[in-house]
Order: structure tokens, then C-alpha cells, then sequence
């Protein structure tokens, strides 16, 4: 199970010499969903890919489902609904809980107080992360209890056609955009990408392929300023954060916003993916390869491999 | 600028000055010149006396101008800080004759319901590039509607801006604008909302833009209009129109005696509405006494503004307030900030160098409108 994250593809076109050299011949399919009405306008990605891509069309195929079945449509409006009223609960506890973490990392300390608030602030950070994951699973339960995506017939035969192009694909290109989008039509299909076959993924595609996917916009004008942990992706990539855009989206020269970064999700290596980055997973591997860049709990920016 | 460096006008003084000078300088240096923090206006014409009239509190208006030479030139210099934006006029008088009207030297305009105005741009100010249209931005649309009003006893027309990709399975937020039909004319605000939406700054929210019919009666803290808004024009758009039927979906907005109706019906029906934006709000107010200075108009602000500082009260979440330094009105929105607060409401306060007037409203609302309605930027990474 061969996985590559790429970095953003806008001005470092990256994705078909990588895809050439899997040196495999034979259809790509492309995921790009998180285009939204956009998906179909894949005519530049397709020629990068030497005009093999097979685009899954994901984003249609959603608004085919929704447009056909009442049933799951009101359960997914209905869902989609409670997430918004979660996440919005989520960030005014979160934005607290960070702001918690800078007070106390600025006040002074004279009997060594300090490090202890600051762990147990940071705890506090994981904790609002933990509720917000406990309740975002409770949701998706409740919402497959009431329309199971695979009783529908109609995603039934969007689910045959999907899987009749992926068996004649020999690889996966998964492309960015709006991640939460993507996520969604990923679940709708209940898309697991073959293990046999090398997926190739950048930007939202790439945080879609990890297995915790966190939002995250330091200079965003206005709303939750804090990253915040947003949905589970397919969870090829076990133990990262994929962090495109890094440079553009993070202050990365504030250590201690870093660190706390860093610290509230202390069994993931936070890696950053920006314009030309390529971290291959061969093989089902799930170590970081020499070359890629993270976020470390002290927060500096460390190369793996790097002396 | 520094001390060392001379203003061209008092170069253009120290030197014999002719017509044919006079028209080089003016081709070469257009009105009003910009040097440093000062500005020099400019006005040519065989009058007897010329100023510069303007509203900026804190500059002498009118500035009087002063001929240049024997020549039919007249100029004055003020300062005039980085990143500021003023609206002024030309008098002149010829004899018993007075007349006013825009910089005939100076292209630059401003519109309002009043007439316009030219303007004056300091070094460091920029027009914000969401106000032009964007080709990339898919163009939300306007809806007339004409809205039976029992509370005001007549039909009240409005206009409903429904975002670029309008889908009756999505839930918008709401923005109710008074003042609607100015906001749209003067700052381009469907422009506005088009781009800010575009550019992901600005979740997709539905807008209602009402024009008051007897503004001065309407806006300061006028029941029916209260009732109107919240019982009558909000319950009607949330049957029809797929809205986020909460208190925090919902923001009212407006300028100048439009920030004092969206402020008293926020009062009228505390917790019905989660948020407002103020720009330049009229919240003028008394310490002692009831000389406010600004005749009878603002005799029902003063009375609702001072009731409501002697019993603050949270009545929304969250308020966006701008003002203009340049304005009269700077010191009573200074003032109200910390009354808001300390009645528990969340204020975020912007101030600019700029005046009382729609293009100062317009580029504000980039602030206001992405601070109260988060864009989805943090999904998207393309």
C-alpha cells in the first residue's frame, strides 16, 4: 500500500512526473470532489496525467444521490446540520482552551507552578479535542442507524460504477480543495481506496488520506483563530497530520503556538506539505521518509534525517 | 516628507508665476497634491475669496485658500495623516456671490443620497479591491419584494440578496440592512458580498436591504419599525427562505441613524438577535442635562441612547462597531464601546481616518462582515 503526499500543485506541478514514477501503465483515477462544482473543469489535471485520468466524480455523484433519495437526503441536511451546531459548540470551547494555554505560558512563575498549568492546560486542549471526536462518532452512528448509506439503491449503483473504475485503475490521485466537501463524498460512497494500489495525494486530498484531518488558518481575517480537529480521514497514512500550505496558513516562527499545536496531538507527527514537498509511505510503511519536514513538541520545525 | 524638502506650491510661489506657468504646474501636479501627510488644494478662477469646505472635525472649516501670486490660482496645504480619506467642496465668492461645488481639478468623486462630494486621498489609502467587481466571482442576485407591513401600516419594499450558488438544502444566515437601498448605490454592497463570498472571507448569508420611508421618524428607536424588523419582516423571510432560525444567524446593520434603529431594535427584542454592525452609529448622548446640540432629530437618539446608559443590558452577542476619527460622532462611539462591554456584549471596534460617509461605511465592511460571518477559508486548501 504505496502513498504519496504532495504539496500544493497551484505553482509546484509535482503529481505527474511522481505519478510516472510508479511506472505503471494503465488508467488513473482522479478524485478532485473537493472542487465542488468545479470537478468536472479537470481538463489540466488530465493532460498532467498524460491523459489517463478517470475522474470518479464523486461531487455529482453526491448531488445525484441527494437529488434521488429523500430518505438519505434529509438524514445527511439533517446531519450536516448538527455538525455545524457541534462545531460552533466545539470552537467557543476550543478558543477558549488555547487562550487558556498562551495565559499561561506568559505568566510568571516563580514556584515552578508554571509547567505544571501550562501541561495541564494543554490537557485541557486535548480534552476539548477528545469531546468534539466523541461526539462527532456519536453523530456519524446515529446517522448510519437512520440511512444506512448502503441501503441505498441509489448510492448502491453509484457504488458499482465507482468500484468498476477503480478495478481498471492502477492508481489513485486524490486532489485538494475544500476538505470538508471532499470527506463528505468520500463517506456517501463509503470509499475505501484499494491497498493494492499506489494513491497519490495533495493538499485537502492529502489531509484526507491521514487518519486525524485538522483545520488550521493563522492568518484567516476572522472566527476561531485556533487549528481544531475537523473529521477522520481514510487513515492510510496512520500517525500524521498532513499540514499543506504550511508556510502560507502558520505562524511557524511562534514556537510556543507550535508547540501547543504540537502537544495536543502528541501520537501524530505534524507534517507540512508545502509547494514542492513529496513524502512518500511505501509499501504500507508508516515511518516518515528522510526529507520531510514536521512540527516537533518544542516546537521548531525539524527534516527527518536531518543531522 | 522632510523639513528640508519644500512643498512645489511654495516653490511655485517663490518664483514669478504667469497663466501659461500656472497651467504647467496644475498638468504636472493635478489637485489635490499629495506630499508627505500634507495635502495642498488647489482651485483656479477669477474670484474674490475661495475655501476649502470639508467636515473633518479637528481641521478649521472652512480653510481658507490663499492666491498664489497675481495669478487666478488660489491654495492652501493641511495636513492630512496616512491612510486618510476626506470628502470636501469648493466655495468660492465673487462679490455678494457665493457659490459651492466639487474640485473642478480633481476627477475623484464620492456619491451619496446628499450629492457628491470630491475626494481626497492621503498617502497610504487604498480602495480595497472586494468593491470592484470581480469577473471571478459568480455574482449573487437581488430579489425586489414589496413586504405588507400592519406595524407600519404600509407597504414596505425590500430587496433580498440571496449568495452565488443559492441552494435550498443549505441553511443561510441572515443580515437585515438599513438603509438597503443606499447601502446597495453608495457602497456597492451587493459588489461587496459577491466578492467577500468569493473570496471565502464571508460565509454565504442572505441579506435584506430596507429603505426606511420616513428615515428620521423611523430610525430612532421607532416601535413599529422595531416590530416591523422582528416580527414581521424576519418571520416572513425565515417561512419563505432557507435561514438558520437562530438569534446568532441573524444581524442587523446600518449607518448613522441606521446604527441607532438596528441598536433600539435590538433592544426592543433583546436575545432575538445574536449580532449587530454599527458604522458611525448617531448614539449621541447627554451626561447632564439635555443640550445635545443636534436639533430636534436627535432629540428621540439622546432619549433612548441615555436611557440606555443609565441600564445598559446585554441584548445581542456580539456587535461590530466602526467610526470615522474625522467625524463628530467619534467621541460618542468611543464612548458607548465600554458600555456595550461592561453590559456583556462582545465588541470588536475599528476606527479609520476617514469621515461620515458611505465609502468609509463600504471599506469598512470587509471587517464587520468577516468578523460576525466567518468564510469557510480553513476548509479549503487547494
Amino acid at each position: 500500500m504505496t502513498t504519496i503526499l504532495l504539496g500544493p500543485q497551484r505553482f509546484t506541478t509535482t503529481v505527474g512526473a511522481t505519478v510516472r514514477s510508479l511506472d505503471l501503465d494503465g488508467p488513473i483515477a482522479v478524485i478532485n470532489s473537493g472542487w465542488e462544482e468545479r470537478e468536472s473543469d479537470d481538463g489540466e489535471l488530465s493532460a498532467i496525467l498524460d491523459g489517463r485520468a478517470r475522474n470518479l466524480r464523486l461531487y455529482h455523484r453526491m448531488l445525484d444521490v441527494l437529488t434521488k433519495d429523500d430518505h438519505f437526503a434529509a438524514a445527511a441536511l439533517d446531519f450536516r446540520d448538527r455538525q455545524d451546531e457541534l462545531r460552533a459548540f466545539y470552537g467557543i470551547r476550543l478558543q477558549s482552551a488555547v487562550d487558556a494555554v498562551h495565559e499561561v505560558t506568559h505568566r510568571t512563575s516563580i514556584h515552578g507552578i508554571g509547567p505544571l498549568a501550562v501541561d495541564a492546560a494543554i490537557a485541557a486542549v486535548r480534552d476539548v479535542d477528545g469531546w468534539y471526536a466523541g461526539q462527532l462518532a456519536e453523530l456519524y452512528r446515529s446517522v448510519t442507524d437512520v440511512a444506512p448509506p448502503l441501503a441505498s439503491p441509489t448510492i448502491g449503483w453509484h457504488r458499482g460504477e465507482i468500484g468498476a473504475i477503480l478495478d481498471d485503475c492502477v492508481a489513485v490521485a486524490v486532489a485538494g480543495g475544500n476538505v470538508r466537501t471532499l470527506l463528505r463524498t468520500l463517506r456517501v460512497f463509503d470509499l475505501t481506496l484499494p491497498a493494492d494500489k499506489p494513491v497519490v495525494a495533495w493538499s485537502a486530498g492529502a489531509m484526507a488520506m491521514t487518519e486525524r484531518v485538522v483545520l488550521f488558518h493563522d492568518f484567516a481575517p476572522q472566527g476561531v483563530t485556533a487549528a481544531e480537529l475537523h473529521d477522520t480521514g481514510l487513515g492510510r497514512v496512520p500517525g500524521v497530520i498532513a499540514l499543506p500550505h504550511a508556510k502560507r496558513r502558520l505562524r511557524l516562527d511562534d514556537r510556543e503556538q507550535m508547540r501547543t499545536l504540537a502537544r495536543r496531538f502528541p501520537g501524530d507527527r505534524l507534517t507540512l506539505l508545502d509547494d514542492g514537498a513529496i513524502v512518500r509511505f511505501p509499501d504500507g510503511s508508516g515511518e516518515l521518509p528522510a526529507g520531510a519536514r514536521t512540527i516537533d513538541d518544542d516546537g521548531y520545525v525539524r527534516v527527518v534525517g536531518a543531522a | 516628507m522632510s523639513p528640508t524638502e519644500r512643498l512645489v506650491i511654495n516653490r511655485l510661489r517663490e518664483r514669478p508665476v504667469d497663466g501659461p506657468a500656472v497651467d504647467r504646474f496644475l498638468a504636472r501636479w493635478g489637485s489635490p497634491i499629495i506630499e508627505g501627510e500634507r495635502a495642498t488644494f488647489l482651485y483656479r478662477g477669477h474670484v474674490d475669496q475661495a475655501w476649502i469646505r470639508h467636515r473633518v472635525v479637528g481641521l478649521p472649516d472652512p480653510l481658507e485658500m490663499k492666491r498664489v501670486g497675481d495669478t487666478d490660482l488660489w491654495a492652501v496645504t493641511t495636513v492630512l495623516p496616512e491612510g486618510s480619506r476626506v470628502e470636501y467642496q469648493v466655495e468660492t465668492r465673487q462679490g455678494e456671490q457665493y457659490h459651492r461645488f466639487n474640485d473642478p481639478l480633481n476627477p475623484r468623486l464620492a456619491h451619496s443620497p446628499l450629492g457628491s462630494s470630491s475626494v481626497c486621498a492621503a498617502i497610504g489609502y487604498r480602495v480595497p479591491d472586494w468593491v470592484v467587481p470581480d469577473p471571478e466571482a459568480r455574482p449573487g442576485t437581488l430579489v425586489e419584494e414589496v413586504v405588507r407591513s400592519r406595524a407600519l401600516r404600509r407597504d414596505q419594499p425590500v430587496q433580498i440578496y440571496l449568495p452565488a450558488r443559492f441552494n435550498r438544502a443549505t441553511n443561510y444566515p441572515l443580515l437585515v440592512v438599513h438603509d438597503g437601498t443606499d447601502y446597495l448605490q453608495f457602497a456597492a454592497m451587493k459588489t461587496v458580498l459577491d466578492n467577500l463570498i468569493h473570496r471565502l472571507d464571508v460565509d454565504p448569508l442572505v441579506a435584506v436591504f430596507v429603505p426606511p420611508k420616513d428615515r428620521l421618524k423611523e430610525y430612532p428607536n421607532h416601535a413599529p419599525h422595531a416590530r416591523f424588523v422582528a416580527r414581521e419582516l424576519v418571520p416572513l423571510l425565515n417561512e419563505r427562505l432557507p435561514l438558520v432560525d437562530t438569534p446568532e444567524a441573524r444581524c442587523l446593520m446600518g449607518s448613522s441613524f441606521g446604527g441607532v434603529a438596528s441598536l433600539s431594535t435590538a433592544v426592543r427584542y433583546p436575545g432575538f438577535f445574536g449580532s449587530l454592525l454599527l458604522q458611525s452609529a448617531s448614539l449621541v448622548f447627554t451626561d447632564i442635562g439635555f443640550e445635545h446640540g443636534g436639533g430636534p432629530a436627535f432629540d428621540p437618539v439622546v432619549k433612548f441612547v441615555n436611557a440606555f446608559r443609565a441600564r445598559p443590558r446585554q441584548v445581542v452577542d456580539r456587535i461590530f462597531m466602526s467610526c470615522g476619527v474625522y467625524e463628530p460622532l467619534i467621541t460618542p462611539n468611543r464612548s458607548m464601546v465600554p458600555v456595550l462591554r461592561h453590559a456583556g456584549m462582545r465588541v470588536h471596534y475599528v476606527e479609520a481616518r476617514d469621515g461620515h460617509n458611505w465609502e468609509n461605511w463600504r471599506d469598512r465592511l470587509g471587517d464587520g462582515l468577516s468578523w460576525l460571518f466567518p468564510g469557510p477559508q480553513k476548509f479549503v486548501y487547494e
